[in-house]
């Protein structure tokens, strides 16, 4: 068990990202959220987004003077959940 | 204030309290909604009709205090389990109760002010929890006077628990 | 092996909304699948041991887990209806169809209309060591208590008035655990009195315009830091206290779960009023893409009952616009949307109108924070 020291709080539980790492990247200038999406892995985890977007897209708007309608939001693509290779391309041992 | 706190002020309770003379005259329901949420099941477990219909579900329930006979129909009706029956002639009180073990007749339990405190003890008198009252219990007690409208709950063992 | 199903309607989601609209739909004669996650139907219901409020005439009086078992029955004697349990939507494609998941295989199925009752997910909430074993989700302690009868904890401090957060508390008390506080960041409760009052004379304790600075605690949780807020929510220094607790449970609001609306190119608008992203859609709840209806939580968060409303005039709907015509249909409709219009009339439902407000009409489309994938 890691012995949490630091002053730190997480935003998306799924990838483990802080709050520090998310303000760290919007002041380095990335302020687009596919952008950090892509850079910190945020969003990319089993939740798919449904709990952390929302928190970046406000930590967004706080540092950069803008309005929660004007971030624009990761694209959704299917899979909504996880899903097994399996399911996909069969599980059939024969089929080599 | 109730919003910052839960707890009814005496004005809240003022409002749906009636006069002396009423109280006096024996049982009667004192229906604690304070506020308008969508909501109408008391209208319709009231067999004397002493519960005004509602013109807006949202409405805040409105009882007639010279029809209403503290029967208690109502108080397991009340999905917010707001309604009590209070008897100053015999020193009763009627409440909901979903907590299990159910108290028996005779139980010595403590009774709980709207703020959770225990006030005083009261002797169980009453236990009625019959299959159309789908699990809330309507328990009945005997109480000081003093206390007719201040006990709001009760609690079997040791109040400090 | 992909196997492609045909069918009238297809209803993602077998909760509330999910059941009503294949319920409705199928008594016009609409061949109905629903897709549920879960090994059950009833999603939030069947974790609601409390009595609904609402009109008598719809379910009000009667616990939400017998209002679920009630729905089920008649689901199941409907030879319309095929249930898939333990099934996932998995997306929706430019060729109208949707993907499942289901006993391992992955589906297609092809629908002449879709009704999306996918409900909603929880919030989250800053805090220091908010990955502590020991927070929670609301949904999650009922989860663990009414369905799998595990208690979370034994001293819960509960983050939320809401009618959620005062419900669960209610829930933990009745299962014996003890409700340390309820702790609200607005100056006010934030649901209903009767809940809280039921709560407060059990002598649990409401802190409003309080929040957690932090969880406390190495490896689990052991208490949390509260602290007071000013009028603009940010914490006064100085005012921390802390409180004994091996749980806490946050109950700070849901966000309509609309990844499915959003991949089948639905017009959606940012409404925090109904809890964020939300697809633009007709007093039939149709969405900008003729395929496809919404209901319940996943068209904005609000009760259940609100919720039940809205799958049967989505359900009647799309079984008309299918070709399941029958006489009494217009009436119906109106009918139902009247007891919807009714149950919204009162103070406590003001956000909830103000949202609705913003989902129709185009002037919206600038609130819309995927119009850049459109």
């Amino acid at each position: 068990m890691v012995i949490l020291m630091n002053e730190d709080k997480i935003v998306c539980r799924c990838e483990d990202i802080t709050l520090k790492e998310l303000r760290d990247m919007i002041a380095d200038g990335y302020t687009r959220l596919d952008e950090i999406k892509r850079a910190l892995r945020l969003g990319m985890g089993p939740c798919q987004g449904d709990i952390c977007l929302e928190i970046a897209a406000r930590e967004i708007c706080r540092m950069t003077d803008k309005k929660m309608e004007d971030i624009k939001m990761p694209s959704k693509r299917p899979p909504v959940a996880g899903i097994k290779m399996s399911e996909l391309v069969g599980d059939n041992q024969n089929e080599k | 204030m109730l919003r910052k706190t839960g707890i009814p002020t005496s004005d809240d309770l003022q409002s749906v309290t009636p006069d002396k003379e009423r109280l006096l005259e024996g049982p009667v329901a004192i229906i604690e909604c304070f506020n308008e949420i969508p909501c109408d099941p008391c209208f319709y477990s009231c067999p004397f009709k002493a519960i005004k219909k509602f013109s807006d579900i949202n409405d805040k329930p409105e009882l007639d205090y010279s029809k209403c006979t503290g029967c208690g129909n109502c108080i397991a009706s009340c999905p917010g389990l707001a309604i009590f029956v209070v008897d100053y002639t015999k020193n009763r009180l009627s409440l909901p109760y979903e907590f299990l073990p159910l108290p028996s007749v005779g139980d010595k339990v403590w009774g709980l002010n709207r703020a959770g405190k225990s006030i005083c003890q009261v002797e169980v008198i009453k236990v009625r929890d019959p299959d159309k009252n789908d699990k809330t219990a309507v328990i009945s007690i005997k109480l000081p006077k003093k206390y007719l409208m201040e006990v709001r709950h009760i609690k079997v063992g040791d109040p400090n628990e | 092996m992909i196997l492609l199903i045909n069918t009238d309607l297809l209803v993602i989601g077998g909760g509330p909304a999910g059941m009503t609209a294949a319920l409705k739909a199928a008594k016009k004669g609409a061949e109905v699948i629903i897709v549920e996650r879960y090994h059950e139907l009833g999603g939030q219901l069947i974790k609601q041991t409390h009595r609904f409020f609402g009109s008598k005439n719809e379910q009000a009086g009667t616990r939400g887990i017998d209002i679920a078992q009630g729905l089920t029955k008649e689901i199941q004697n409907m030879s319309e209806i095929k249930v898939l349990t333990e099934a996932t939507a998995q997306g929706y494609y430019e060729d109208k169809i949707v993907t499942v998941s289901y006993q391992n295989k992955f589906r297609k199925i092809r629908a002449k209309r879709i009704i999306i009752a996918t409900g909603a997910s929880e919030k989250m909430m800053l805090f220091l060591n908010n990955d502590l074993p020991g927070v929670y989700g609301a949904g999650a302690i009922q989860t663990l208590m009414n369905l799998y009868g595990i208690l979370p904890g034994k001293k819960v401090i509960m983050v939320g008035s809401g009618n959620i957060g005062l419900i669960v508390s209610y829930q933990l008390l009745q299962a014996g655990v003890e409700v340390k506080a309820v702790i609200e960041a607005d100056s006010e409760i934030g649901g209903y009195l009767v809940h809280a009052s039921k709560i407060r004379r059990i002598g649990v304790p409401i802190y409003t315009g309080y929040s957690v600075k932090s969880a406390i605690g190495e490896s689990f949780v052991k208490g949390a830091e509260i602290i007071k807020l000013d009028r603009n929510w940010q914490m006064i220094a100085g005012t921390e206290r802390f409180i004994k607790a091996d749980t806490i449970c946050l109950a700070v609001g849901l966000r309509p779960l609309v990844s499915l609306l959003i991949q089948a190119d639905c017009a959606m608008a940012y409404v925090p009023e109904l809890g964020g992203d939300v697809p633009i859609r007709d007093e039939n709840l149709k969405t900008t893409n003729d395929q496809i209806f919404v209901a319940g939580d996943a068209a904005g968060i609000e009760e259940a009952t609100a919720a039940m409303l809205e799958g049967e005039i989505a359900g009647l709907k799309a079984a008309t616009e299918i070709g399941y015509l029958s006489k009494d249909a217009i009436t119906e409709s109106r009918r139902l949307k009247k007891e919807l219009r009714k149950l919204r009339n009162g103070p406590i439902s003001r956000n909830i109108r103000k949202g609705l407000s913003k989902v129709r009409g185009d002037d919206n489309v600038k609130k819309n924070r995927y119009s850049h994938l459109r």
